[in-house]
């Protein structure tokens, strides 16, 4: 073993022992820990997350083609694990007795659902329990409407093509069954191997095929890799629940990006508190390396003696950190059975990768200056204790300690975006600091020149050591910052989810109300207490020009099929609605909208600004409408955005109602009914058999169960980065404490009382806190606009409150972990503390 | 001229700082010879530049001008490397703030020059030596836990651990009492005595210094005048 090894041991072994590797291991430690926990429960959050939102397509992955695909497709992925199962839509009409209706058909294998379950239920629009078998050949699952339209009982048999089959079931619920009010035909399940004696699939036919895919993900990505050359994006589409647009996948998408920042942020706090402890460290090193050096060490020597040290730091550090993260983590997670959902009997290596890395990353580059400082200690130091390290370059330590962090949030993030926003946050940050350090210095110079009062100590104390302790002033401020943002963010995020589902959301939707029936129906509504919302005109046209030239055939039929918020296609059908008054949730961002419309002008029209750029259409263009053997021209006068994300019907195009004066329209509203009322549903309908109803509630609890659970992970995770933030704290307020062991000394020595000392002590920790507050409600500001702008696609907004909020709390914690320190201090007698400064 | 027996020599040893306002020359050239196991003090007020002679004598700092020797080695021609080397070799220190590593005990402490130097047995040698300051009892205790009087045992113990050439003390009793300041002096000119080390001592204490051979005063800079056993001043005692 070599001499630097053997020393560097036996420094190691003692100070830790004594306890003086306490706040950098703490640090590792907390790092490590904090990464490896959120990372780890955010993997099995995710994982269960998925698998929940992989029910709303049935399957981890979804292939969707207008025509059959080459069997040797599905071998292929059989052969690669994969699991599979197919389905086949279209519309075809079904006839029971007399009685006919268009219908939503879709013939699955025996392998339907791969994710999810198909609920069925004893009675019409009665509470679905999972099927515990699948639809078997000769047999037919049809849905309440169907069964209300054709009058029929289960037992009975219906005509679908040239087939005829016996209903057995009352379908409640598929798992991709998508959500639209639009979609207004009543849907049977069948089984795949009856379609072909239906005839109804012929050339000419409407038809989709979906097949869908589980299994390994990696296996998933190399089978859509293979599969990818082969798909013709004509006919061809692949979806994984990643692509999912609805709002759940959008919730879920933002959920993730929260984990991923409040990750980011943990690393970055534990990077602001090892870079503080790695400080102090090389600080108090500096006289063993002089005197080393002095007793014949060469430079070498001392290099290898520390980075060893710092090794074993390391080591022992990452030990307990993952220790300790893996421990909370599992703490959490059985805390939480039961309220969320988790992967438990998975073991993720990439998390603990992470840990340790990050681990490594963050003692190796933030103790990097601090080394390099404590290797240029000069020898001559054991005669003058004032000369300090010979490198003392502010600009060095600032550039070291900046590429270790974004290096750190990019290689973590992968996401150069957020990364970046968050790092030109910070450094905002700290040009405001040194801006704000630099008045304190000019308004202490004025203040701390009157009599010796403890708040004229404290001005005085932080005037001295302004620039000095920059450092920590930028760390407080930091972790304030990034505690904040967590914090805002979640309270922002968890407020938007829970706004989308507020109680009383509509769970019923009915469609093809004619206007004779309209007030009739308000009345009904009125007196059987049922709350129902604005009635909206719809009427279904065919989109065929603009500005008089055909528009192209890839807007085609089968993108009319709807997802969850009905927007995800744009067929050459489209649903048009009319009305002066702009409908909740959308709003102008082009254009002006047409409650001005003079006669005489041309017809205006409003168009959503998504479709607007896909189908590439300008304010001014003129769209043509087929509707029934009618013709309307509108002029494109506004441009609108539109809140998917609530639960209201939303349209494409709204029009001024003059160009519809010569059609009858027909309404669509939705309402709530409370759960305990479900049953009544039948009855309440009963008067208006010719409406379409869709029961949501199924959808609407599913989504707000994953939103609670979601919103429970965020809060879980706000948790732990405030523990982690408040160790920051403790261990920065611990580090100060040393820099100012040698003026208590010296103000006891000279007599001052305890009482005063401790209170110049904490005041100077009030004004530090207040100032870092008031920097961190500044910075918190700017990030947070960057984030909810570029990264979270929510709207931007102001947080006056946290601009009173973040001073006060920082002047009163960093006060109150001053007090602590220095209490500790002040309880020694003189003689301790100047034993403790040699 | 080196003879054989010098084992240090300057000539017209400068030194100069950086200040604010300009270069500053705080050492004005010096020029003396001191011979093997020779004892001398240097002593002067505060500020008369001591503790900066010291500091280029014992290769601790850089010349900015003239010449030193150290048993033969030309310090002003070496870089801070090669200097730590020398110091290693041939040189031995006691500080005023006793300078140990709080981490190490006491003889960890001890051990530490001879593990630097490479030498065989460094613990068997620590633990003899401590014997011999009348610490082997405090052996596993820490410097805090030790009195001042005990920790500047204890470096003079690291001290002569390496058997030194020329032994370098900054006011080596400064921060004891009189009875502890008593105690170290004794053992300090009883290794010197013992081992043949040549003693260079700083200090304000003309007592301590009058234990010296030669004295050599420094004011404002400059060597201003050299005695051959000072007398004691009246009523303080003395060797």
């Amino acid at each position: 073993m070599s001499m630097a090894f053997q020393l560097a041991w036996r420094l190691f072994k003692h100070e830790a022992r004594r306890g003086e590797l306490t706040i950098i291991l703490l640090a590792i430690v907390l790092s490590v820990a904090s990464v490896l926990s959120l990372s780890l429960f955010s993997e099995r959050l995710q994982q269960a997350l998925t698998d929940r939102s992989a029910e709303f397509i049935a399957a981890d992955s979804q292939l969707r083609s207008r025509t059959p695909v080459d069997e040797t497709w599905i071998s292929e992925a059989q052969n690669r694990g994969l699991n599979t199962a197919f389905q086949i839509s279209t519309r075809s009409m079904v006839f029971a007795g007399d009685e006919l209706t268009l219908s939503d058909l879709r013939a699955v294998d025996a392998a339907y659902p791969l994710k999810g379950e198909v609920k069925t239920s004893d009675i019409a629009f009665g509470l679905g329990q999972a099927a515990n078998k699948s639809v078997a050949p000769g047999e037919v699952w049809i849905d309440s409407r169907l069964y209300q339209l054709l009058g029929i009982e289960k037992g009975d048999d219906i005509e679908i093509g040239d087939a005829t089959l016996t209903v057995t079931e009352i379908l409640s619920e598929i798992p991709d069954a998508g959500f639209s009010v639009f979609n207004t035909d009543p849907m049977l399940l069948m089984s795949a191997q009856d379609i072909a004696a239906t005839n109804i699939t012929g050339p000419g036919s409407r038809v989709s095929y979906k097949y869908y895919f589980t299994g390994d993900s990696s296996a998933l990505d190399d089978y859509y890799d293979w599969l990818r050359p082969q798909m013709n994006r004509e006919i061809h589409r692949w979806t994984s629940i990643e692509d999912d647009e609805s709002p759940i996948g959008r919730s879920i998408a933002r959920a993730e990006e929260y984990f991923l920042l409040a990750s980011l942020l943990a690393i970055v706090l534990a990077a602001v508190s090892i870079a503080v402890a790695a400080q102090r460290y090389s600080q108090r090193h500096f006289d063993p390396v002089a005197i080393m050096k002095t007793l014949g060490a060469s430079k070498a020597m001392v290099r290898q003696i520390y980075l060893m040290q710092i090794c074993f730091i390391t080591a022992l550090g990452i030990s307990i950190g993952v220790i300790a993260g893996y421990l909370i983590q599992q703490g959490v997670v059985t805390l939480l059975a039961g309220q969320v959902e988790v992967a438990l009997n998975t073991w993720y290596w990439r998390p603990l990768g992470i840990a340790v890395f990050t681990g490594v990353t963050c003692a190796l580059l933030f103790s990097l200056y601090p080394l390099l400082q404590l290797f240029s200690v000069p020898p001559l130091r054991v005669l003058r204790k004032d000369i300090q390290s010979t490198l003392s370059s502010r600009a060095l330590q600032f550039v070291f300690s900046g590429s270790a962090v974004f290096l750190l949030m990019w290689t973590y993030s992968q996401n150069l975006k957020i990364s970046s926003i968050l790092f030109a946050s910070g450094i905002l940050l700290v040009v405001s600091l040194l801006g704000m350090t630099y008045l304190l210095i000019m308004i202490g110079r004025k203040l701390g020149s009157g009599s010796m009062g403890a708040w004229t100590l404290a001005w005085a104390r932080i005037r001295r050591r302004a620039m000095g302790n920059s450092v920590q002033l930028i760390s407080f401020a930091i972790t304030i910052m990034l505690l904040l943002v967590v914090l805002v963010m979640r309270n922002d995020m968890v407020k938007q989810w829970r706004d989308q589902l507020p109680e009383g959301t509509p769970n019923y939707f009915i469609s093809n109300v004619t206007e004779a029936q309209k007030e009739g129906l308000k009345e009904h509504f009125t007196a059987n207490n049922v709350k129902y919302e604005k009635f909206y005109p719809v009427a279904r046209g065919r989109f065929v020009a603009i500005n008089e030239e055909k528009i192209r055939t890839d807007v085609t039929k089968e993108d009319e099929e709807v997802a969850d918020d009905g927007r995800q296609g744009l067929g050459r059908e489209a649903n048009l609605s009319w009305s002066t008054e702009l409908q909740s949730g959308n709003v102008i961002v082009d254009g002006q909208w047409h409650d001005n419309w003079q006669e005489g002008e041309p017809v205006p029209l409003s168009i959503e600004t998504e479709v607007a750029g896909r189908l590439d259409i300008e304010l001014g263009d003129e769209l043509t409408f087929n509707l029934g053997s009618e013709v309307i021209t509108a002029t494109v006068t506004s441009m609108r955005e539109v809140d998917w994300q609530t639960l209201q019907p939303n349209f494409f195009f709204v029009l001024h109602p003059k160009a519809m004066e010569n059609f009858s329209a027909t309404y669509i509203t939705s309402f709530n009914l409370d759960e305990s009322r479900k049953a009544e549903i039948s009855r309440i309908m009963a008067p208006f058999a010719s409406v379409t109803l869709f029961d949501v509630d199924a959808r609407i609890n599913q989504l707000r169960e994953i939103i609670d659970q979601v919103s429970m992970a965020v809060e879980f995770i706000l948790v732990l980065v405030l523990i982690a933030g408040a160790l920051v704290l403790i261990a920065q307020v611990q580090a100060s404490m040393d820099e100012r062991l040698q003026e208590l000394a010296i103000l006891r020595t000279l007599g001052l009382k305890g009482r005063s000392i401790r209170f110049s002590v904490i005041n100077e920790f009030v004004i530090i806190g207040t100032v870092a507050g008031l920097m961190a409600a500044l910075a918190n500001e700017f990030s947070l606009y960057m984030l909810q702008t570029a990264v979270f696609q929510m709207p931007p907004s102001l947080h006056a409150e946290y601009w009173a909020i973040a001073p006060t709390v920082g002047a009163a914690v960093v006060g109150v972990l001053g007090a602590i320190g220095c209490w500790r201090l002040l309880s020694l007698n003189t003689g301790h503390l100047l034993r403790k400064m040699v | 001229m080196t003879t054989a027996s010098t084992i240090i020599e300057t000539k017209s040893l400068i030194k100069k700082v950086i200040t604010s306002e300009g270069e500053l020359q705080i050492l004005q050239p010096i020029s003396f010879a001191i011979n093997q196991g020779e004892s001398v003090a240097i002593i002067g007020a505060s500020g008369s530049g001591k503790s900066t002679l010291l500091g280029l004598l014992a290769g601790l700092d850089e010349v900015s001008g003239g010449h030193i020797s150290l048993d033969g080695a030309a310090l002003h021609d070496m870089n801070e490397e090669q200097r730590a080397r020398i110091r290693g070799e041939k040189v031995g220190f006691i500080f005023q703030s006793f300078m140990l590593v709080q981490s190490l005990t006491a003889l960890e402490n001890i051990m530490l020059p001879a593990e630097i130097a490479g030498l065989d047995n460094p613990k068997k040698r620590a633990q003899e030596i401590l014997k011999q300051v009348g610490l082997d009892h405090r052996a596993n205790h820490f410097p805090n836990q030790l009195s001042g009087g005990e920790q500047q045992r204890v470096a003079i113990a690291r001290a002569f651990i390496t058997n030194p050439k020329i032994l370098f003390a900054d006011e080596p009793t400064g921060n004891l009492d009189s009875n502890n300041s008593h105690k170290v002096e004794e053992l300090l000119f009883k290794l010197n005595k013992e081992s043949d080390t040549t003693l260079v001592l700083v200090t304000h204490d003309d007592e301590l210094a009058s234990r010296c051979e030669r004295q050599l005063r420094m004011s404002a800079g400059e060597l201003k005048e050299e005695t051959q056993h000072l007398k004691v001043v009246a009523g303080s005692g003395g060797a």
